[in-house]
């Protein structure tokens, strides 16, 4: 009677420790498909070191989980697998909220950098119309707006850049822009000044 | 005794072979690469920082996938029975990551290089051409529209030396590309002017020919303008008195179309009317438009040319008030006040007055 109750009670024990060694199957996938998001995301661009740290604990967990794999079945335990899996999974999300932040950050400041220059173009164009006009300006004022034309086209070419997503190359054009139309509202203003 | 023996048999046997077996175990286990893997991986991490990601893709992708199959080989033999763990497969996958990985570096550090330095040379040719271009259009009357396109030019540079900053070698390279359009575009503009030099040079050359016969023949004064140059020509008997500077209109590349322009006109005139004292020192007034400026006035209206409201306009004079060294005016020539008088002590109502864009034989 003992005997037989000894013997059941291992089978359970044994049972029991099978069942509990289940491979996080469901963690993995989950982390797996949390990463390629990020990366979908862009996250190698925007938020590099934290899709690394990511990409790395994903990898560790996939190696703790191999190792489980390799072990005689009573013997496995995922515990360890499952919960790096499940870090990786919050570290994949963390760096694709990075991304998605730094990459908003990034485009606001570009937008706002359109914006300012394209105010900068029209308080030009006010500036020129209000220029001294009159014998010996015609010429500086038509090489004027011949820079100020380039300028505009050169916004436009940011704001396509902005359009597709190449917040760098938008920047760039802007600054440069930027800074002619500057140097073009300096000439003006020297002009206002001299015929003062 | 042989009970004691016996005991002795049952305890030592077993320990002895547990020592034996600990000792195989010790001797013969494979040592997991550990050391391999992190230089890999250090190796890995440096190569994403360098950007082989980009710049080196194939290589580095590939470094990343052997990494990780050397990690699950080598995460496999851990959890093997310890006497038949075999490390080797994992060694060997480590060990070509790691390479793999310092050739993606090396890869992407001669890429970057490379690029850094074509595009620095491109960027240096554009501006040597841009400074060319400019010395080019510095030397001839103001051409607008060859301007425009060499302002777009100079601002697709500005921004190409931005982004080689930035390392953004591919936007930068665009940027330069542009850059060399727009300047393919003065180039154009300005072969488009000389072309229409060209054409009209022969008329030209025959206007002055045949003013300094008439000067000749007559023994008298004549002006001639050549446009060009910014030099007027005061000539009596055919024959060179005296040159001098003169100022034009702020639009003199082309010909004159309509009122406001900003062209000087081209062509064959009078003065009309001497003018002792004017708004700029003192003046003569010539007889534009003439007939030829009223047919291709009208000509040009009737194409399409010039809009339908244009007016042909008038009041082209030779003033004073000019030698500032620019073309300010909206077609008159201006000359300086001192010059000014020269001209009129010579000039009478009925002086010939011949203005070419070029005068490439005479003087």
């Amino acid at each position: 009677m003992i005997r037989t109750a000894t013997i059941i009670l291992a089978v359970i024990a044994m049972l029991v420790v099978v069942g509990c060694s289940k491979p996080p199957e469901q963690e993995m996938s989950g982390a797996t498909q949390a990463l390629d998001s990020a990366k979908m995301g862009e996250a190698p661009d925007y938020a590099p070191d934290a899709y690394r740290v990511a990409a790395d604990t994903l990898n560790a967990a996939m190696a703790l989980k191999r190792e489980a794999d390799a072990k005689f079945a009573l013997f496995r335990s995922y515990g360890k697998s499952k919960a790096m899996f499940v870090r990786a999974q919050a570290l994949a999300n963390d760096a694709a909220t990075k991304a998605q932040a730094e990459k908003e950050r990034v485009r606001v400041e570009v937008a706002d950098m359109l914006v300012q220059a394209k105010a900068l173009l029209d308080s030009a164009e006010v500036d020129l119309k209000k220029a001294p006009r009159g014998k010996g300006s015609k010429a500086d004022i038509e090489l004027i707006k011949t820079d100020l034309a380039a300028a505009t086209a050169q916004h436009a070419e940011a704001q396509m850049d902005f359009d597709g997503g190449k917040y760098k190359a938008a920047k760039a054009k802007l600054e440069a822009m930027t800074q002619k139309v500057r140097g073009v509202m300096d000439e003006i203003a020297k002009a206002r000044g001299m015929k003062k | 005794m042989k009970s004691r023996l016996r005991l002795l048999f049952a305890v030592a046997v077993p320990v002895g072979l547990a020592i034996f077996l600990l000792a195989l175990v010790f001797y013969q286990r494979d040592y997991p690469p550990t050391a391999v893997q992190a230089n890999a991986k250090a190796a890995l991490d440096r190569a994403a920082r360098g950007g082989a990601a980009r710049y080196a893709a194939d290589d580095y992708n590939q470094a990343e996938e052997a990494f990780k199959k050397g990690s699950m080989a080598l995460a496999y033999q851990n959890g093997r029975f310890a006497l038949l763990r075999n490390y080797q497969e994992a060694d060997t996958l480590l060990a070509g990551a790691m390479q793999l990985a310092l050739k993606a570096t090396d890869e992407t550090q001669a890429r970057i290089d490379s690029l850094d330095s074509l595009a620095r040379n491109q960027i240096d040719d554009l501006e040597r051409e841009l400074a060319l271009c400019r010395e080019a259009l510095d030397g001839t009357l103001t051409n607008f529209s060859a301007e425009r396109y060499w302002a777009t030019s100079e601002l697709s540079l500005k921004a190409a030396r931005l982004l080689i900053v930035k390392a953004e070698y591919e936007d930068a390279m665009g940027s330069i590309a542009k850059g060399k359009k727009a300047l393919k575009q003065v180039v154009e503009a300005m072969a488009e002017a000389a072309n229409h030099e060209k054409g009209n040079i022969a008329v030209w050359r025959t206007w002055v020919q045949d003013t300094l016969g008439e000067s000749r023949a007559n023994g008298s004064y004549a002006v001639i303008v050549d446009k060009s140059i910014h030099k007027a020509y005061l000539v009596n008997g055919g024959t060179v008195v005296r040159s001098y500077r003169c100022d034009l209109g702020w639009n003199s590349a082309e010909q004159k179309y309509f009122q406001g322009d900003g062209a000087t006109p081209e062509g064959r005139y009078k003065v009309t009317v001497v003018k002792r004292a004017s708004k700029y020192y003192r003046a003569l007034l010539l007889n534009y438009p003439n007939d030829l400026d009223k047919r291709r006035f009208a000509e040009n209206k009737h194409k399409g040319v010039i809009s339908r409201y244009a007016r042909i306009g008038a009041l082209i004079e030779i003033h004073g008030g000019g030698g500032r060294d620019q073309d300010w005016t909206d077609g008159c020539i201006a000359f300086t006040n001192k010059d000014m008088d020269s001209i009129m002590k010579c000039v009478a109502a009925g002086t010939p007055v011949t203005i070419v864009r070029r005068s490439d034989r005479w003087p």
